[in-house]
């Protein structure tokens, strides 16, 4: 089997635009929600951790007849810093695939024609072209995929991404997630109560629903042999284990007593032979809704004996909002560079924890203890998926 | 198994079951290649092909998809044990769309930009979320291994049955369902003359398995998505390109002579395509032998075409399909020794 090694990073999220950035955001753990800016979105509480409007991509506008919304602008920005950061060179472009994680895709798009009016005829555009975008920005010919199972989109989209890699049906895929404002996707979290009216506080004791981030987490994984063949700077980590599984038990709420999430931990960590001794992060899916924390809690204490002092816990959402299909991506990215820099990151500080989430979440920044770190992701219809990334070297 | 113990020999899946729903036919060959006539808007009562409860709040794809899947798993004829997590654990989804949520996100924004976000129905309100049409079969029928949800541009079926079948050889379930299912897309939209309502499940299992139950089944199908970007299409070069992509992704699925040897010992070529230059970039490299069909907004019209031309495989068959946006995919579709008629 090829293994797969994570060799560019590229980012945009509330924290900004660039590597660099983000992970000052990160160790700075500041951040806070605000008012969108949509005057249409008439509900009781607009708000979300948008991208910066100064780090907004201004295009590209279109690829033949695709117009790009926001969505598609910060995966193709995304993916532009990745490719970049990885150095890739010239591949051939049937080697090269794109699988792209999104919720809702390019929704925004037909919101704002909804109420500004289409610029001008053309044909029916797709909300879920966003990594047909990517496609053709970079010229890849090789497989291209759009996956969109909700808030763990581009978790299962990485793992299809790896897939291609192991098969070897590709050498490199430019993968990852992005997600942009939907006024849809606010208002119906609005109306099925969901939304925190403070700000997005995983695992706190009086946390009320989750809060919205906008964001593309994009990467470059390249089967080991093709990375070394053409000496590429660096390898961030590998993605080295995969587990997935399927609750089947309810449409928004998690099964409660974490069966499958369990599952799917355990065959991650199995897949990657990772010890529970040696995981040394979790980036958990840890969203802010009451009983999804509590769940993924208790595993992670039957999982990996978290406890509340011994695996650190990074809690992303805290920092960025939830970033729906981006969200996989954006905390593979996270702990991509908490394995590379060794570092895990201080948590924010949002109050008093959940006794009922008896997990370590450090506010002050630690050194890495562990050659691997566990990514989870959960999602409407019950899809888990949990990812090991494991330090490796080119 | 784990993923490094399979990709070395991918799982031999073979089609065991059809479901279609159309509001013209349900029967594959007939709902692929029959008359279209225009359905009443009422054409699908829940109540009568899914059950009196239960089913009422259910946007119209996702209703589709149960029904096709119904089709599917009674035609596959395999009996199981309720509760048996084991077997549970072994089963996975994969569903493409691409317009099963259109209508309803317009319905849902006009309601919000002209009442507010209270005025939504809570029923309903968990259907901005796309993968949520695809994931009532998941707890209808246990399917506990995995339910993905595929959304490329006119390919997005295709996508389901490769990356469903890619999990499959990933160890991550020996059994699939797949499929797409499609909504009509609001009369004011660009392409609302083209949309597809309906749905088609099918379902894959391993050769041996089927074997060693005493089933049958239609064929094998695998399929490959890959792209070639618009403006690349549109060059010269364009059906040079689209052919070259065609012939590797073929040798990918074992055919390695590529297409005109396929062509050439009798395999049928079906081509699902739009007007776009994609589209004629792919038309002029499969040439005019190729039987041609016109594409759907969606991605459901080439599950039809597999569908209708599984049911009745007396030799091999490609079925292509490109996007406007540059996604193109193919199934070939080859009969088993002991094969079944539709």
């Amino acid at each position: 089997m090829n293994d797969v090694l994570i060799t560019g990073l590229g980012v945009i999220s509330h924290l900004g635009s660039g590597l660099d950035a983000f992970w000052q955001g990160l160790s700075a753990a500041q951040s806070a929600p605000s008012r969108v800016p949509d005057p249409d979105a008439r509900m009781d509480l607009p708000l979300m951790y948008a991208v910066p409007e100064a780090d907004l991509p201004r295009g590209p506008e279109r690829y033949g007849d695709l117009v790009l919304g926001r969505g598609s602008r910060l995966a193709v920005e995304a993916a532009a810093q990745a490719v970049a950061d990885a150095g890739l060179g010239d591949v051939p472009p049937h080697r090269v695939a794109v699988v792209i994680g999104t919720g809702m895709g390019d929704s925004g798009l037909h919101e704002e024609w909804r109420t500004a009016g289409r610029p001008g005829p053309g044909p029916w555009s797709p909300v879920f072209s966003v990594a047909s975008a990517v496609g053709s920005w970079f010229g890849a010919e090789g497989a291209n995929s759009s996956v969109s199972n909700a808030c763990a989109a581009s978790g299962f989209g990485l793992s299809l991404a790896a897939d291609l890699i192991r098969s070897g049906e590709a050498d490199v895929v430019v993968a990852g997630g992005a997600e942009a404002y939907s006024r849809v996707a606010l208002a119906c979290f609005n109306r099925l109560g969901a939304i925190d009216p403070e700000r997005c506080r995983p695992f706190d004791r009086h946390r009320k629903g989750t809060l919205f981030g906008e964001g593309a987490g994009m990467m470059v994984l390249e089967s080991a042999a093709h990375a070394r063949a053409r000496h590429a700077p660096r390898s961030y980590a590998k993605l080295a284990g995969i587990g997935w599984s399927c609750d089947a038990h309810h449409a928004t709420a998690p099964e409660p007593t974490g069966v499958q999430i369990t599952r799917a931990m355990r065959q991650a960590l199995a897949e990657a032979g990772a010890g529970r001794e040696e995981v040394g992060c979790v980036v958990p899916h840890g969203t802010g809704t009451e009983l999804n924390d509590t769940v993924e809690s208790q595993v992670l204490n039957t999982v990996l004996d978290t406890g509340p002092d011994r695996v650190p816990l990074y809690s992303l959402k805290a920092l960025l909002g939830h970033t729906g299909g981006a969200a996989a991506a954006l905390a593979t990215v996270a702990a991509a560079q908490i394995l590379y820099r060794r570092t895990v990151p201080p948590n924010v500080v949002t109050g008093e924890q959940d006794p009922e989430c008896k997990v370590f979440l450090p506010t002050a920044a630690l050194p890495l203890a562990g050659r691997f770190a566990l990514v989870n992701a959960y999602a409407f219809g019950g899809n888990n998926v949990s990812l090991v990334l494991q330090e490796a070297g080119v | 198994m784990t993923a490094s113990q399979s990709f070395t020999s991918p799982v031999d899946l073979v089609v065991s079951g059809i479901g279609v729903v159309t509001p013209w036919a349900d029967a594959p060959v007939a709902a692929a290649g029959g008359p279209r006539p225009p359905g009443p808007e009422d054409w699908f009562d829940h109540r009568r092909r899914l059950g009196p409860r239960g089913y009422k709040y259910l946007p119209g794809a996702t209703q589709y998809f149960l029904a096709a899947t119904r089709q599917a798993l009674a035609d596959a004829g395999e009996i199981r044990q309720d509760g048996d997590l084991a077997d549970e654990q072994r089963r996975g989804a994969a569903v493409g769309t691409n317009s099963a949520a259109v209508a309803l996100h317009e319905s849902m924004d006009r309601t919000v930009i002209a009442e507010g976000a209270n005025a939504l129905s809570p029923a309903t309100a968990p259907y901005f979320s796309i993968n949520l049409f695809g994931s009532r079969l998941a707890t209808e029928h246990a399917l506990k291994a995995f339910n993905l949800t595929l959304t490329s541009p006119r390919v997005a079926g295709f996508e389901a049955l490769e990356a469903g079948a890619r999990s499959v050889s990933a160890g991550r379930a020996s059994w699939l369902l797949a499929g797409a299912t499609e909504e009509a897309l609001p009369a004011a939209h660009p392409g609302s003359a083209e949309s597809e309502r309906g749905a088609v499940a099918l379902v894959l299992e391993p050769a041996a398995d089927l074997r060693s139950r005493g089933g049958r089944g239609y064929g094998r199908c695998r399929a490959r998505s890959f792209f070639l970007a618009p403006d690349g299409a549109a060059s010269p070069q364009g059906p040079e390109r689209a052919g070259a992509l065609i012939d590797r992704a073929l040798a990918g699925l074992g055919a390695p002579a590529g297409l005109g040897r396929f062509t050439g010992t009798g395999g049928r070529v079906v081509a699902v395509l739009d007007d776009s230059p994609v589209a004629a970039a792919v038309a002029a490299a499969l040439g005019s032998g190729a039987s041609r069909v016109a594409a759907g907004a969606g991605s459901l019209e080439p599950l039809l075409q597999v569908a209708g031309a599984l049911a009745g495989l007396p030799g091999p068959v490609l079925v292509v399909t490109a996007a406007r946006e540059g996604n193109l995919a193919l199934a070939l579709l080859t009969p088993t020794a002991a094969r079944r008629a539709g």
